[in-house]
């Protein structure tokens, strides 16, 4: 059989298949290639991301359980810990002895223990509340302290872009 | 689709090209010499040639690759582009003997590279791939198998010319294709450990000879490239096209150096440090190892922290972190070598702190017995309260500056703060993988713990406190004897010895300047308000001749209030300079001492000295 990152890999998409929790769905691009996932997570109810369903990618280093994978929405968003172009800044995904904000401890940096599961499931705990001591998008950062209708108006209209609803109905 | 269009209309101007030159000349020859020395027509021809170059490259792709994927092409291109800068700066050095054959060897050489990069992605790719045709394992090994006859012929074609004709621009060749045929070696040992493994179901020393595969191959690459640029700059010019692969060369080699060595320590400590965990430990948790989540049947290691994981899985995580992967445990700083991290250990005690505060901890961790030392003295009442030693002498407490100060010497001197982390107990670590309700019990437990150390420890200061109010006791006892026996000297330094003093001096004396000092005394303890609070209950019977006492008491926590954050930081505070020295200021304007000695200001002068000695004998102490 094949490699170690290629077995963990396997092993993860079925315990997500057999036990997919709430609110996402994730699997590889195609049986293929397991380096590249899809998924897709749901706003979390009662926040201003709440209906909306976002796409991202995955991808996994060759190392896989000892590197972290990279992850990056897909679709446009506006949100304090997500660059402009989509990468997402959380803690669990940055290997420990980098760290880009310079503000994380050691102890909620990635490590074999995590898995595709608790990234996610930490990404949809990050939409529901942003973290904005660490701003990777400066903008959203601020204008989430400062000028929160204005943020969830924002959040609002991704919303209904990731549904395909038209801005004006 | 532009593609196409570029090579049909290269293929047209190609024709023309040619059969105007023919039309022109009618024969062979006349017309190919009508070509070469018409620069447009060259152009034309050139541009063909090129063109052809790369499309029986992607034939070639097509034969030994099939479909390039994403990353594969991005790769390919990303070096692609440093490869022809480089050739470029290579044509600098050799423009002497730039001529259309020297550029088409330079295009094959590039053309050749970029089969050996696609052939090692490849191979590296059949780790990560789950299924892997037959077709593939037939690609690969005639590609390798045809590059590696090429990489030797050019080689040794190098090599003749160099012995020939002298050292030329095949030199540069010669080197060139040294390096790729160790790409080749490389390719073709990885190739075959992936094979193995496919074989061989879980092959666990795979990694490690990877690694050792990569050291000696980085090694060669080293000695090519450093040899090189010898070479080169003893017969050309510095080979600045070479720098940029040397340092990437150099790079990888210590790396590969640094990952062997970190690799060897994680399994000597796994070796030497961790038992295998046998299969009851197996059986009771829940057997899955969680880096690669698979099944433990065999080869596993537990860590001191009692969680479980393959050897495999474990050496590969520790080549890049000395760390357990589930809690964190700094894995090089715990074993029973040296006790240098207390912190973890006791994090992770189930400890019964709340029950008991403040003595239970102290006990735990063997401090050398403070308290009984320290029993006769009025603060430390509730440390005996709570049983390491039962209230037995209290009958003494008659006069407590002369017990006190006999035992303090040992009190402060004593390894006290150093004692502590050599005491601690071996770690007691987590038992389990643990769930989300176990860490939030866990972490209570922590912080149960943490605040009956900082309490401990405020109770600590509370006893130093004490201490230093008995050292002032017996500085103003022995002021008050020295009056009428000998001039000040050196008795203080020495408290056993001058326990006998105290005797002398009457207690009276010694309360108001107690009192006097008070202020002095108060500044530090934070922890001494819970102390004190019961001390104001017992003192009153004890020291019915001495109320002053009391008055400092219920003024302690009201001063102190402060420094309630200094409680971890204990003892050195509180007996330094500051504290002695805003105690001679007191005392020296203390109506009642004064009142006391006959020349205020030789008793002054004295208790300055003496106070500085006392600061000087006990910081070193500390």
């Amino acid at each position: 059989m094949a490699g170690s990152a290629l077995r963990r890999l396997m092993a993860e998409y079925r315990q997500l298949t057999l036990n997919p929790p709430e609110g996402i769905l994730a699997g590889p691009v195609n049986e293929e290639n397991f380096f590249e996932w899809e998924a897709l997570i749901t706003g979390p109810e009662g926040t201003c991301f709440e209906g909306g369903v976002f796409p991202t990618k995955l991808t996994f280093p060759p190392d896989y359980p000892l590197s972290p994978p990279k992850m990056q929405f897909t679709c446009e968003m506006f949100h304090p810990n997500i660059y402009a172009d989509g990468r997402v800044c959380i803690s669990i995904l940055h290997a420990p002895g980098d760290d880009p904000m310079g503000y994380e401890s050691s102890a909620e940096r990635w490590s074999p223990v995590q898995s595709v599961e608790k990234i996610l499931l930490s990404v949809v705990s990050m939409l529901a509340e942003p973290n904005d001591e660490s701003g990777a998008n400066v903008d959203a950062a601020k204008m989430w302290r400062e000028d929160r209708k204005e943020f969830e108006t924002i959040a609002e209209r991704i919303v209904r872009k990731t549904l395909n609803i038209p801005e004006n109905l | 689709m532009r593609n196409l269009g570029i090579t049909v209309l290269s293929l047209l101007l190609t024709t023309v090209v040619i059969g105007n030159a023919y039309y022109q000349k009618k024969q062979f020859y006349p017309s190919v010499v009508y070509i070469t020395k018409s620069n447009p027509s060259m152009a034309v021809i050139y541009i063909q040639a090129f063109i052809l170059v790369i499309l029986s490259g992607k034939l070639m792709r097509k034969i030994f690759f099939g479909e390039l994927r994403a990353v594969e092409l991005e790769h390919l291109m990303e070096r692609s582009w440093y490869a022809v800068t480089e050739t470029c700066l290579a044509f600098t050095v050799f423009r002497d003997d730039f001529s259309p054959k020297f550029v088409a060897l330079f295009t094959l050489l590039l053309f050749l590279k970029s089969f050996h990069w696609l052939a090692d992605e490849r191979v590296d790719f059949m780790e990560r791939s789950p299924v892997i045709s037959w077709l593939f394992h037939v690609r690969i090994i005639s590609l390798l198998f045809m590059l590696g006859i090429l990489d030797i012929t050019f080689v040794l074609h190098a090599y003749q010319s160099t012995l020939n004709k002298g050292a030329s621009v095949q030199l540069v060749f010669g080197f060139e294709y040294a390096i790729l045929l160790t790409i080749i070696l490389n390719i073709v040992i990885k190739y075959a450990f992936h094979v193995h493994d496919f074989h061989e179901m879980p092959w666990e020393n795979k990694a490690v000879f990877l690694l050792y595969t990569e050291l000696v191959m980085g090694f060669i690459k080293v000695i090519l490239y450093f040899s090189f640029v010898f070479i080169m700059v003893r017969i050309y010019t510095l080979p600045l096209f070479a720098f940029r692969p040397m340092y990437y060369t150099v790079r990888a080699f210590k790396k590969a150096i640094n990952d062997v060595i970190m690799s060897r320590r994680a399994i000597r400590n796994m070796n030497t440090l961790y038992p295998d965990a046998t299969p009851e430990e197996l059986a009771a948790a829940d057997n899955v190892c969680i880096i690669c989540r698979e099944e433990m049947q065999s080869a596993s290691k537990k860590l001191p922290c009692n969680h479980i994981f393959h050897t495999s899985c474990l050496r590969s995580w520790f080549q890049r972190q000395q760390t357990c992967p589930t809690c964190r445990l700094n894995i090089l700083r715990t074993p029973g070598s040296t006790q240098a991290t207390p912190a973890p250990p006791q994090r992770a005690r189930p400890d019964p702190p709340q029950q008991q505060p403040p003595p239970r901890p102290d006990f735990q961790w063997g401090v050398p017995n403070p308290p009984p030392p320290m029993n006769n003295a009025n603060i430390d009442q509730p440390m005996n309260d709570r049983g390491i030693q039962s209230p037995g002498p209290i009958p003494n407490v008659g006069h407590p500056p002369m017990p006190g100060a006999e035992n303090l010497h040992p009190f402060f001197c004593s390894p006290f703060p150093i004692a502590m982390p050599f005491n601690v107990p071996p770690p007691i670590p987590p038992t389990e993988t643990l769930s989300d309700e176990e860490l939030a019990r866990m972490e209570r437990q922590t912080r149960e713990g943490v605040e009956a150390r900082v309490r401990c420890l405020q109770n600590i200061q509370a006893l130093l406190d004490a201490s230093v109010m008995m050292m002032q006791h017996y500085c103003a006892a022995a002021a008050a004897s020295q009056r009428h026996m000998y001039p000040p000297g050196i008795h203080e330094i020495n408290p056993t010895a001058n326990a006998s003093a105290p005797h002398a001096a009457p207690n009276s004396s010694s309360a108001p300047d107690t009192a006097a000092s008070s202020s002095s005394v108060n500044p530090g303890p934070s922890g001494i308000s819970s102390g004190s609070k019961i001390d104001v209950s017992d003192e009153p019977p004890q020291h019915g001749q001495t109320p002053v006492n009391l008055s400092f008491l219920n003024e302690g926590p009201s001063t102190s209030s402060t420094d309630v954050n200094g409680g971890t930081s204990v003892s050195p505070e509180t007996l330094d300079g500051p504290s002695s020295e805003q105690t001679v200021d007191k005392v020296a304007t203390d109506p009642c001492s004064s009142e006391a000695s006959e020349s205020p200001a030789d008793s002054e002068a004295v208790r300055k000295r003496r106070l500085q000695k006392f600061s000087k004998d006990f910081n070193p102490g500390d």
